[in-house]
């Protein structure tokens, strides 16, 4: 089900009716929700519900198991049947075909002739998400970092919370399991700003993601011509824009839907498109997925305990594996690559050219990390390497004569949206959309949200699916 | 933050935003309307699992949509037929459907715009990928994609501005925007495209009136075929006969009944359609090959001289007075002989 859906306005609407009711008591209101989030799942697959059972049985046994088994050698058995169980899935869903075409190709370069079928196998919505969820609850167990959940129930609420089941934010066992443990009840004024959050959410997915700039991205990436550089450049950064609403967008609403039934998710955006370097960017664009990636695969490669070599290694696959979770292709990995590039290009100048980050150098070092960004953009669109190098010549004007596919008014849409997004990210960088809400008048913030709720309204389309539940 | 304030300012903000655009657009002429999308022709679809014998379905192109009208069918045999036609589509990717995915045995009237039934194999070509993309929704609709649709037809029903047209028609908020031109840099070569039909929830479709009343509203649409019909790939003719007849082939020894019928044209594209598409060449020898009931508008002195506004779709009083006589034509001649008659 999606948020921006009509299904999804009666199945919230009922869902809060039940929550907020005085039919069930605390235990009840969890059952409900956690029946209600396999309806959320079911309404698209019900069959692969079955999924989400055998991921949560499988690692509320672990974790069961972890928390009472004292021998090192048994512990590390229970995790790797829970890392087998879990990636095994992830990898027969996700990865099957990419990993038997990359094998067929390889074996036929030394004449084999082997043929592969593909399978085409429905990827399971979310699925990237809830295995990584799971997951880290294992590995916590296992290293000994979280208690195990006091219920079953409760652990099973966690893997299938609706609000963040299938695009995140990928929340962590400590940070939401505890939060089942009493009874939640939000306050007016949190279940206000969550339903102002959900109208924030819907209209970057639905007015600036699918209704400003998805249109033009399209254009631009289904072209097969060579492109000029003024298509290449704004529908890159109309993607930049794109991707960024209509993820931002969903964890908003993630996080809005929770507070509303006064739970808490942690922030997954913090105005990353005003990064200062690749680090910053880092803690700012999609932090649950990249705290994740740093605890449970940088850290355990070594991270920077070992020396340079090492870390720098690190650094490299864990963005190339990074870059691999988002889809199987190569161009996603080359994504990956780029910015662990970009990462440890950017240690090697602070260990050989340090300097110090002052206003003024700060927006244009924001400025050049935002344009190093919508390269690597290039290469998470385009669907193959072709695309990818034309986009990339056109955009370094080694296509001064491309073809022309951006009417005048989509370049000057494209240019005032990024511009103006740009901005708000540089202003709103070390603040947060709550703290200037409670700065302006409450008759401004309501303008602001009757003008949401009404380009909403007149925008809706026929419910794009979001660009995240691929991966 | 005075939070309770901020929302009750917004929600009253909102109704007055919302209310006064929905006046404004009926102010403009515009009323609701029922977007013709896959999930609509899913809808009728569905019907097809539980149709029997003494059921008729209906498919081709936009001239079934508009020609075929439902309560003149009804009238003349008893049942209502499931329109299943698809506009600028071949009727063969859903007919292939209908046969290799249903047990349906009862009448498939086909319809053929040479144009288009001609026109390709091809997945990718939009006459092929236009119907297939139904057949393909149909088949892999969610729970959740069905519900919504049930859900928002109150909505299009009742509210004007959610009004899924597009083009010059279109009043969403991204249609609103593509109105906006500056300059000529690429510049789209297609001719503004209105909206000339209203369709039901039974996809019973009418041409609007202004299509008849409305010269310049017409030839605008002509326009329009005019710049497909320039640049129109020649047809495949191989291809699609053959694929046709291997699904009729299968659907006639199931005891299926087949039915072809040519809905009129008129003006410059049916002058194009003679000369590109000859009848003798295509029609005749599609007829031949099939070996099944075919009814061509311009084998009937009642219908031979009815002329389309926008030159290839029939008025809505016309597509009545057609959909009458093709069934009259239909009975008499002994297609529909296991129908009731009135």
């Amino acid at each position: 089900m999606l948020f921006n859906s009509l299904s999804f306005v009666v199945f919230l609407i009922i869902v809060l009716v039940l929550y907020y009711s005085k039919i069930f008591n605390w235990t009840g209101k969890k059952r409900m929700l956690l029946f209600a989030s396999y309806v959320f799942y079911g309404l698209w697959n019900p069959p692969l519900v079955i999924l989400l059972w055998i991921s949560t049985f499988v690692d509320w046994f672990t974790g069961k198991k972890l928390a009472t088994e004292e021998n090192k050698r048994k512990r590390l058995y229970w995790l790797l049947l829970s890392m087998f169980v879990n990636l095994g899935f992830l990898t027969f869903f996700k990865y099957r075909d990419f990993l038997v075409d990359n094998f067929t190709t390889v074996v036929n370069t030394y004449g084999y002739g082997y043929q592969s079928s593909k399978m085409d196998i429905i990827l399971p919505m979310g699925i990237s998400f809830y295995t990584f969820q799971t997951m880290s609850y294992t590995i916590d167990m296992y290293l000994k970092r979280t208690e195990r959940a006091k219920t079953f129930l409760d652990f099973a609420l966690y893997v299938t919370f609706f609000p963040q089941l299938v695009a995140g934010p990928i929340v962590r066992a400590q940070d939401l399991i505890s939060q089942f443990y009493e009874e939640k009840r939000a306050t007016i004024n949190q279940f206000i700003w969550g339903l102002f959050l959900l109208i924030l959410g819907l209209f970057q997915k639905v007015v600036m993601a699918d209704t400003l700039l998805s249109d033009t991205v399209d254009k631009v990436y289904s072209s097969d011509k060579i492109l000029n550089f003024w298509d290449a450049w704004m529908g890159t950064l109309a993607f930049s824009g794109q991707i960024f609403f209509d993820f931002a967008g969903y964890s908003t609403c993630a996080i809005g839907i929770a507070l509303m039934l006064g739970i808490i998710l942690p922030d997954n955006f913090k105005y990353p498109y005003a990064s200062l370097g690749f680090s910053d960017l880092w803690k700012r664009w999609h932090i649950t997925l990249s705290s994740w990636l740093r605890d449970y695969l940088y850290i355990p490669l070594g991270g920077n305990r070992y020396g340079v070599v090492r870390m720098y290694s690190a650094l490299m696959i864990t963005m190339l594996l990074g870059g691999l979770w988002h889809g199987a292709a190569w161009t996603f990995i080359v994504w990956g690559g780029l910015h662990g590039t970009y990462l440890i290009l950017e240690r090697l100048q602070r260990q050989y050219i340090p300097f110090k980050i002052t206003k003024w150098n700060g927006m244009f070092l924001a400025f050049t990390t935002f344009t190093c960004v919508n390269i690597t953009w290039v290469f998470f669109r385009a669907r193959e390497f072709k695309t990818a190098w034309n986009m990339i010549s056109s955009m370094f004007y080694l296509n001064p004569e491309g073809e022309k596919v951006l009417g005048s008014f989509d370049i000057l849409k494209v240019g005032i949206i990024i511009g103006l997004l740009f901005i708000c990210h540089w202003f709103m960088r070390n603040t947060s959309v709550e703290a200037v809400s409670k700065k302006i008048p409450p008759v401004a913030l309501a303008v602001i949200w009757a003008i949401m709720i009404f380009l909403v309204a007149i925008a809706q389309g026929s419910g794009e699916q979001f660009i995240y539940f691929q991966f | 933050m005075k939070l309770k304030q901020s929302i009750i300012i917004a929600l009253v903000l909102s109704i007055i935003g919302i209310v006064s655009w929905e006046l404004y657009l009926r102010s403009q002429g515009l009323y609701p309307t029922i977007d013709d999308n896959e999930a609509l022709w899913a809808m009728q679809r569905q019907r097809v699992e539980k149709a029997t014998k003494n059921d008729i379905l209906l498919i081709g192109s936009s001239r079934v949509l508009f020609d075929m009208q439902l309560n003149e069918w009804q009238e003349q045999i008893g049942i209502r037929p499931i329109q299943l036609a698809s506009v600028g589509s071949s009727p063969l990717p859903i007919f292939h459907d209908l046969v290799n995915n249903t047990n349906y045995n009862g009448t498939i009237i086909i319809g053929v715009t040479p144009g288009l039934f001609f026109s390709t194999t091809f997945p990718e070509a939009q006459p092929w990928q236009w119907p297939q993309s139904k057949v393909d929704y149909y088949k892999k609709r969610t729970y959740a994609q069905i519900s919504n649709h049930l859900l928002s037809l109150p909505l299009q029903q009742n509210l004007t501005f959610l009004s899924d047209d597009q083009g010059v028609d279109g009043i969403k908020l991204k249609e609103l925007l593509g109105k906006i031109k500056i300059g000529n840099r690429a510049a789209d070569p297609m001719p503004p495209f209105h909206e000339f039909g209203e369709i039901a929830l039974d996809r019973n479709l009418k041409m609007k009136q202004i299509t008849v009343t409305d010269t310049a509203y017409a030839n605008s649409i002509k326009k329009v075929w005019m710049f497909f019909g320039k640049d129109a790939p020649a047809p495949d003719k191989k291809s699609t006969v053959e694929f046709f007849l291997k699904d009729l082939k299968i659907f006639k020894e199931r005891g299926g009944n087949a039915i072809l019928v040519r809905c009129p044209s008129s003006g410059a594209l049916r002058a194009g359609e003679n000369l590109g598409l000859p009848r003798k060449d295509f029609w005749d020898d599609l007829v031949k090959q099939a070996d099944i009931k075919a009814y061509h508008f311009e084998d009937y002195d009642q219908i031979k001289n009815l002329t389309c506004p926008e030159w290839s779709h029939l008025s809505a009083k016309d597509a009545q007075y057609f959909t009458t006589e093709i069934v009259k034509i239909m009975k008499a001649d002994g297609a529909l002989s296991h129908f009731k008659t009135n």
